[in-house]
């Protein structure tokens, strides 16, 4: 089913305005994609909560806020920038959705590898780019996607060449700066994960906090045979902006897939990870939401199973707190080919306050016979026993509360194995749930 | 220290404890016996502060202060302890994490400052090691997984950590092997002190030749039933407990 809506004016006028501007115009292939792209959106808007897909995502205040198109890179304070790098990985900035290369510091890489962004690379890399623009994605509602696809300023292009193993990280990290408020971004990546290599690639989204922009950004990935490609995403947002990333993936046979998706930050956000698995390949999906006073935060995976014998591990777990609204759809569905598939999905909600509410809707659509389908949702709140044990300890109520909490959120941290990246989510826990006396070499 | 008068408490309107009166000085050691479902654990938690109990009459009274009118916290701060009878897992939560956020509570009640992180892991260290507990139970979640002789240890660990002033103990020797009640019992007689102030409850005599205590209550349908000296638990070992329940028939 499509419902089709009229687009918002505003956002209608944005999409159809001169495009010689950005990267690659002149590259016919290039050209119509954005236009085809275009004329869909033309077409049908941003998706309407009467998709059913669309059902828990409200974006009219995207709507109402008329957002503009950010035209350049705003400046971003050193202290800020500090504290959105990882220690130990090649680095990319992107900022209000341009690269920025006095902030990056890409490093030794290498032979064959490419970590470079769209807008500096294209020349190059622009082979790479066509065979993976719009190869991957594979969804319904394609609104913000066609935004995305139509308006992109920039991005990563990643390849990891055959048989080398990346040590060290690659963080893509998205700012959006002070001068960015009431502006909206489109960045794209494209990663190849190319046979029987190895690498780790990290995506942060960070703002001024204080200030209401929209980031829309849409990466999409190749991990062909045997190659092992660890993806993940850490969204700390300002908490007043906007956020609709999607994450689109491809594995081909005995591929290994990782994404680890961690939100924190906007008002309203929607994460889209999708996977399409191929034969005796391997996904995980790994998620942490955290969502306090006013915020919504939707989660939405897909696992096609469409091939035999290949794995999939799904574990996503949500705190809602005061009046926030957290949403897990999850689908997984099981072609008829895909016999002795293996998949599991798990999301647990803790509920913190009477106001806050979590939705989770497990979705398995299973069209062979010879598989392992387990899945398990709950929906629960702190145990009162336990918050009785430790108040009878000593620990006040709101700090027995924390502990709890962060307990709860901890079993995801465990799971990171990248230090860098571990604590910079446990910043982000510590923030919400401090932790007296905590250290960090205890948990 | 302790003084309980006429205490009344219910759960959904079924009354457990029928007018219980207690005394127990500085120093003391009491122990209470009495058959399952008698109200011993309700008790316990009462004095804990535990939600979920009608006080309907009666009064607690801790060291001259209104107990009852306590937060839980409060209690701790103040120097009560309950060792539980089913101690509560905590996943998530390392057991040292817990000590130590429990000490700073009560520390910072007092008005000490935090204990250094290192003084704090030695001093923890050298109370498991009278315990004979392994290092590595400190860096797993509270309680989580572990044996009903573990969890026991564990909740002793805790109160020597924390030097409480009333260490009420319900059945801290049940699920314990015979080495470990010693070892345990051992550990509880350490924290002896003439400031200090137990109550165990027990159904077996045996802690009792470790922990000799200097008052023994029995406590049957919500009431106290008997008091005595330390022969009383040796004779209700010897008798059970029919002639309890004949003495509150007559
Ligand atoms: N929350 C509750 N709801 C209903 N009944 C309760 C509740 N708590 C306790 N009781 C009842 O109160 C009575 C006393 O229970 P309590 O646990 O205090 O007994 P006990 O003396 O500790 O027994 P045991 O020796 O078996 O540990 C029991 O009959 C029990 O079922
Ligand atoms: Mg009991």
């Amino acid at each position: 089913m499509s419902v089709t809506q009229l687009p918002n004016e505003h956002y209608a006028a944005l999409i159809s305005a001169d495009k010689s501007e950005l990267p690659g115009h002149g590259l016919a292939w290039l050209n119509s994609l954005r236009e085809k792209a275009s004329n869909e959106f033309s077409d049908g808007g941003f998706p309407s909560p009467r998709e059913e897909e669309w059902r828990y995502t409200n974006i009219s205040p995207i709507e109402k806020s008329q957002f503009s198109l950010a035209t350049k890179a705003g400046a971003v304070d050193a202290d800020f920038l500090q504290g959105v790098l990882l220690d130990d990985c090649h680095h990319l900035v992107f900022v209000d959705g341009f690269y920025q290369a006095d902030l990056s510091s890409v490093g030794e890489l290498p032979e064959g590898v490419v970590v470079s962004a769209i807008s500096s690379g294209l020349a190059e890399h622009e082979g790479l780019l066509k065979s993976l623009l719009d190869s991957v994605v594979a969804t319904e509602v394609l609104g913000f996607i066609n935004f995305n696809t139509a308006l992109f300023t920039d991005g990563a292009v990643i390849s990891i060449e055959e048989n080398t193993k990346v040590d060290k990280p690659i963080q893509l990290a998205f700012i959006s700066s002070e001068g960015a408020d009431l502006s909206l971004s489109n960045c794209r990546n494209v990663i190849m994960a190319k046979a029987s290599s190895k690498a780790t690639v990290i995506e942060t989204y960070n703002g001024v906090e204080g200030s209401c922009y929209l980031t829309n950004v849409v990466t999409e990935i190749v991990v062909e045979p045997n190659a092992n490609l660890s993806h993940n995403r850490l969204q700390a947002e300002s908490l007043k902006a906007y956020h609709m990333g999607g994450v689109y993936s491809r594995l081909d046979k005995n591929a290994i897939f990782s994404q680890y998706n961690y939100t924190f930050g906007a008002v309203l956000s929607r994460a889209e990870v999708h996977a399409d698995l191929g034969e005796a390949s391997d996904c995980t999906m790994d998620g942490l939401y955290i969502g306090m006073d006013h915020q919504h935060i939707d989660s939405h995976t897909r696992l096609n199973h469409e091939q035999p014998h290949a794995i999939s591990n799904e574990f996503y777990k949500g705190i809602m707190g005061d009046r926030s609204r957290g949403v897990f759809q999850g689908r997984i569905i099981v072609a008829e080919d895909a016999q002795k598939t293996d998949a599991k999905m798990n999301n647990r909600n803790l509920l913190l306050s009477d106001h806050a509410e979590a939705d989770t809707k497990p979705q398995l659509e299973i069209y062979a016979d010879d598989v392992k389908c387990a899945h398990g949702v709950t929906v629960g709140q702190l145990d009162d026993t336990a918050i009785f044990y430790l108040r009878s300890r000593g620990a006040d109520e709101e700090m027995a509360k924390n502990m709890l909490t962060f307990a709860f959120a901890n079993e995801m941290v465990e799971r990171i194995e990248l230090q860098p990246l571990r604590i910079k989510v446990l910043e982000q826990l510590l923030k919400r749930f401090p932790q007296q006396g905590m250290k960090i070499e205890w948990l | 220290m302790l003084k309980i008068e006429d205490l009344h408490v219910s759960v959904e309107g079924k009354e457990i404890l029928k007018g219980i009166n207690l005394e127990i000085g500085k120093g003391e050691v009491h122990a209470i016996m009495g058959p399952n479902g008698s109200g011993k654990s309700t008790l316990s938690y009462i004095l804990a502060g535990r939600d979920g109990y009608n006080i309907t009459q009666g009064r607690v009274l801790f060291n001259g202060k209104d107990l009852l009118e306590m937060s839980v916290e409060e209690r701790a701060w103040a120097g009560v302890f309950l060792a539980f009878q089913y101690p509560v897992e905590v996943p998530g939560v390392s057991n040292i994490y817990f000590l130590k956020a429990a000490l700073n509570g009560i520390r910072k009640f007092n008005g000490l400052s935090e204990l250094d992180a290192m003084d704090f892991i030695g001093m923890v260290k050298g109370k498991m090691k009278d315990l004979d507990m392994d290092e590595k139970f400190l860096y797993r979640a509270v309680n989580e997984g572990f044996s009903g002789g573990e969890k026991k240890r564990n909740e002793v660990l805790q109160m020597s950590v924390l030097e409480p002033t009333l260490c009420v103990l319900d059945e801290t020797d049940s699920g314990l092997d015979i080495d470990a009640l010693q070892i345990v019992a051992e550990g509880i007689n350490r924290l002896r002190d003439p400031e200090r102030s137990f109550v165990l409850i027990t159904h077996y005599q045996r802690l009792l030749d470790y922990i000799k205590p200097d008052f023994v209550h029995v406590l049957a349908h919500g009431r106290v039933v008997k008091s005595g000296g330390p022969e009383l638990a040796l004779e209700l070992e010897e008798q059970g407990y029919a002639w309890v329940d004949q003495k509150v028939a007559s």
